[in-house]
């Protein structure tokens, strides 16, 4: 790691300790405070990697990345509001070449919503749309053939408000409105592509929350009149678990920055977190199972979330037609 | 299931395994169904599991419909699987009213199965079992809560976790500790069990909210204050208590694999229908999502033969607590397993509809009566012990 993402994973772990751990439970129940929003931005956390030009603070991939793990270890869904308004929203409206959105954004003037549409698997159906942050006044909409869409039409609201993804207040909504056309599929596939090494950063950042708890909670739980981490399972378990996070943590602040690799390492990742937090739930018993302690929050979002940042026959399409260096995988 | 013997395990004269239920269980799961798809509405499921609100109507009306017959096993483990399969929040709260009668029709004096038992077989009453502490729920024979004999009464002190049915249930089958072990190895004598009332000075409860799923089932903290309990709510004899609890668990279990499977198999009903809905508007599906369905319907068919072969041995008085526990824990993955590939095979499809939540329901199965490596504990024991199948 070098030493300026060290600077950021250190300012973001001060960050989140002094405005998120409080709050996390807060955030589960109720979604992100407006003034933690407003902190965000006060940070410069919105637009970290548009170039200073723009508005933005210009940082490099890892020490973006580290901002998104450090935050995920404290609260996945305020990682993902960040991941969202970065690696998507100011993506789409900078390949866009849209100016005065982007400095709206960044100034926190603006907020937008992003509804991850029919471009998803399992977006196009009856139910209606899922929204993240839906009462903003904007909309990114991923259309139905992958192009991607601004809408300032009010959404029909089901009120609904799926329970995985608590934190992002996130709803269903009826229609699509109208909006306008800002990007086509060839576009925005790229731009998911690229984003790849960030929705890592999330996963793993998520998955060590969880495992970090679990280790800490094994080491003062007694069963039989011993700690849990004297039994083989849990020691074994957990130390794999971590010794998989410690590889793929090398990867995500190491030197590689081609897209590839970012998306071998996403592959991964998503798997690893929900494989990892379910363990780490598991290991607290009872107690995973509520809210109160934090990890149950790490396995409902590394599920949820990956249903989002994961697609999961698109991108693996993609990553074989990278390996095998043409088409491959569509039958 | 019916097992024709000579069996093909036996060896002897080809003879064959019915693989199918008799048909009156066949008949009884449609009419169990048909109840589940028309009585668990969308609305109500949704609002119990936002609002953490037992459904206390559809336990009347699952009660007023004969759907719950404890007199009858078979048709128990069939009523929790079909139930769970449309709705586990719901298809747990109509199901659970009777947790822990077992123990009381098993070892119960004919006056505690009167008082306590028959108010709750006419539903009546509501009863829960507390066995878990905040200190410990895996190690049960380290449990804290005692109670010492005074006169005629037993006072007890100590407090319960993670109880369900915890704030509405009448009473409670517990767990106590009345006399300290005869040998620090032997931890599990002197531990007995108590009927106690909710109502019975000194007890007061604490609501639990914010679970991950099952949220329209009630969990409670029992916190228990010089709480006097009359003698006469021993259940069977003092000192015996952690093997009655013990032999519970062995058939509870059963019902957990049942719950489990309900859930594993609703997981797959909606993932299938959503693969279907994709063909049929025209949409690629392709090899990858249809082994994952593969392999979730696989892992629910070997679950419920497993659920079977416990059962029957279990209902047939032939206990099996090894196969039991393979059972339970086998399906209990299985129920993670199937919801997680769901939510997979379905992408945001299924964070928009109720499969988001059978997900959230299904991580309790690999906890509660027993977590997945407490079952592996029993089985790896029970083999080196040489306990084999039989
Ligand atoms: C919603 C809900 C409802 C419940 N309802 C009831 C109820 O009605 N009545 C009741 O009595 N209880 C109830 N429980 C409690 C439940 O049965 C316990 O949570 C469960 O038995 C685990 O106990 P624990 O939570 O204390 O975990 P612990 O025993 O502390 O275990 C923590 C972790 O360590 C693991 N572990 C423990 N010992 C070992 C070992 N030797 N080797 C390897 N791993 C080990 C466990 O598997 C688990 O993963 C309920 C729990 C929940 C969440």
């Amino acid at each position: 790691m070098n030493e300026q993402t060290e600077m950021m994973m250190q300012t973001i772990k001060q960050f989140a300790d002094e405005s998120i751990a409080d709050i996390a439970l807060k955030i589960e129940r109720e979604g992100i405070p407006d003034d933690l929003y407003q902190k965000i931005i006060q940070q410069g956390l919105i637009g970290a990697t548009l170039p200073p030009e723009m508005g933005g603070a210009g940082l490099e991939r890892s020490s973006y990345d580290a901002i998104l793990f450090q935050l995920a270890k404290a609260s996945p869904s305020v990682a993902f509001h960040v991941f969202m308004n970065n690696s998507i929203i100011l993506r789409f409206l900078e390949k866009a070449g849209k100016k005065d959105e982007i400095s709206d954004v960044i100034s926190g003037k603006e907020r937008y919503g992003f509804a991850p549409g029919p471009m998803m698997e399992g977006g196009e159906d009856d139910e209606g749309y899922l929204i993240i942050e839906p009462n903003s006044k904007n909309l990114i909409v991923d259309g139905n053939d992958g192009s991607i869409f601004i809408s300032n039409a009010k959404p029909e609201l089901l009120n609904k408000k799926p329970l995985g993804l608590r934190g992002l207040r996130t709803d269903i909504a009826k229609g699509t409105g109208s909006g306008q056309k800002i990007l086509s599929m060839n576009d925005s596939e790229l731009i998911w592509e690229e984003g790849s090494w960030h929705a890592a950063a999330v996963f793993l950042g998520l998955a060590e929350g969880a495992l970090d708890k679990a280790i800490e909670y094994t080491k003062v739980r007694k069963t039989f009149n011993y700690s849990l981490k004297d039994y083989e399972p849990v020691a074994f378990r957990l130390s794999e678990l971590k010794s998989e996070m410690e590889i793929l943590k090398n990867t995500l602040f190491g030197d590689k920055e081609d897209t590839l690799t970012g998306m071998m390492l996403k592959t991964i990742s998503s798997e690893f977190a929900r494989r990892a937090t379910k363990y780490a739930l598991q290991f607290h018993g009872g107690y995973g199972y509520l809210e109160d302690f934090g990890v149950e929050k790490f396995y409902r979002d590394a599920v949820a979330l990956n249903s989002i940042m994961f697609r999961p026959v698109r991108d693996k399409r993609s990553l074989a037609s990278k390996i095998y260096q043409e088409k491959s995988g569509f039958l | 299931m019916r097992w024709r013997r000579p069996g093909i395990f036996s060896g002897s004269g080809g003879g064959v395994m019915d693989f199918d239920l008799p048909e009156e269980l066949e008949e009884y799961r449609k009419k169990v169904r048909e109840f589940a798809l028309k009585e668990f509405k969308a609305e109500l499921a949704e609002k119990c599991d936002r609002e953490e609100i037992y459904p206390d109507e559809l336990r009347k009306k699952t009660f007023e419909e004969g759907l719950v017959d404890f007199s009858n096993p078979w048709k128990t483990m069939i009523a929790i699987e079909e139930m769970c399969r449309v709705d586990p929040g719901l298809g747990i709260s109509a199901t659970v009213p009777y947790f822990g009668a077992e123990v009381l029709m098993l070892h119960g004096s004919d006056y505690l199965r009167e008082k306590y038992l028959s108010r709750v077989a006419q539903g009546k009453a509501m009863m829960g079992l507390g066995v878990t502490e905040p200190g410990g729920g895996s190690d049960v024979a380290g449990l804290k809560t005692n109670a010492h004999k005074e006169g005629n009464k037993y006072i007890v002190n100590g407090s319960k976790m993670f109880i369900t049915n915890g704030t509405i249930a009448d009473f409670f089958v517990m767990l106590v500790r009345t006399s300290p072990p005869d040998d620090p190895k032997k931890r599990h004598h002197g531990l007995s069990v108590l009927v106690v009332e909710r109502n019975f000075k000194g007890f007061d409860t604490n609501h639990l909210t914010g679970k991950l799923g099952v949220r329209a089932t009630n969990t409670g903290e029992l916190i228990l204050n010089n709480v006097e309990v009359p003698e006469e709510n021993l259940v069977g004899e003092e000192g015996k208590g952690f093997y009655y609890i013990m032999e519970f668990f062995n058939i509870s279990r059963v019902f957990v694999a049942a719950q489990s499977i309900g859930i594993a198999q609703g997981a797959l009903d909606r993932a299938s229908a959503y693969l279907i809905a994709e063909e049929s508007r025209g949409n690629f599906v392709g090899e990858e999502r249809k082994f994952k369905l593969a392999e979730i319907a696989t892992r629910v068919e070997a679950s419920r033969l497993l659920m079977y072969k416990a059962a029957s041995y279990l209902f047939n008085y032939r206990p099996n607590p090894m196969i039991t526990s393979m059972a339970k824990g086998y399906a209990s993955e299985t129920a993670s397993f199937a919801a997680e590939s769901a939510m997979e095979i379905t992408g945001s499809h299924g964070l928009k509809t109720d499969l988001e939540r059978l997900f959230r329901d299904s991580k309790i199965m690999e906890i509660w009566e027993g977590t997945s490596e407490v079952e592996k504990i029993v089985i790896s024991r029970m083999m080196m012990k040489g306990d084999k199948n039989e």
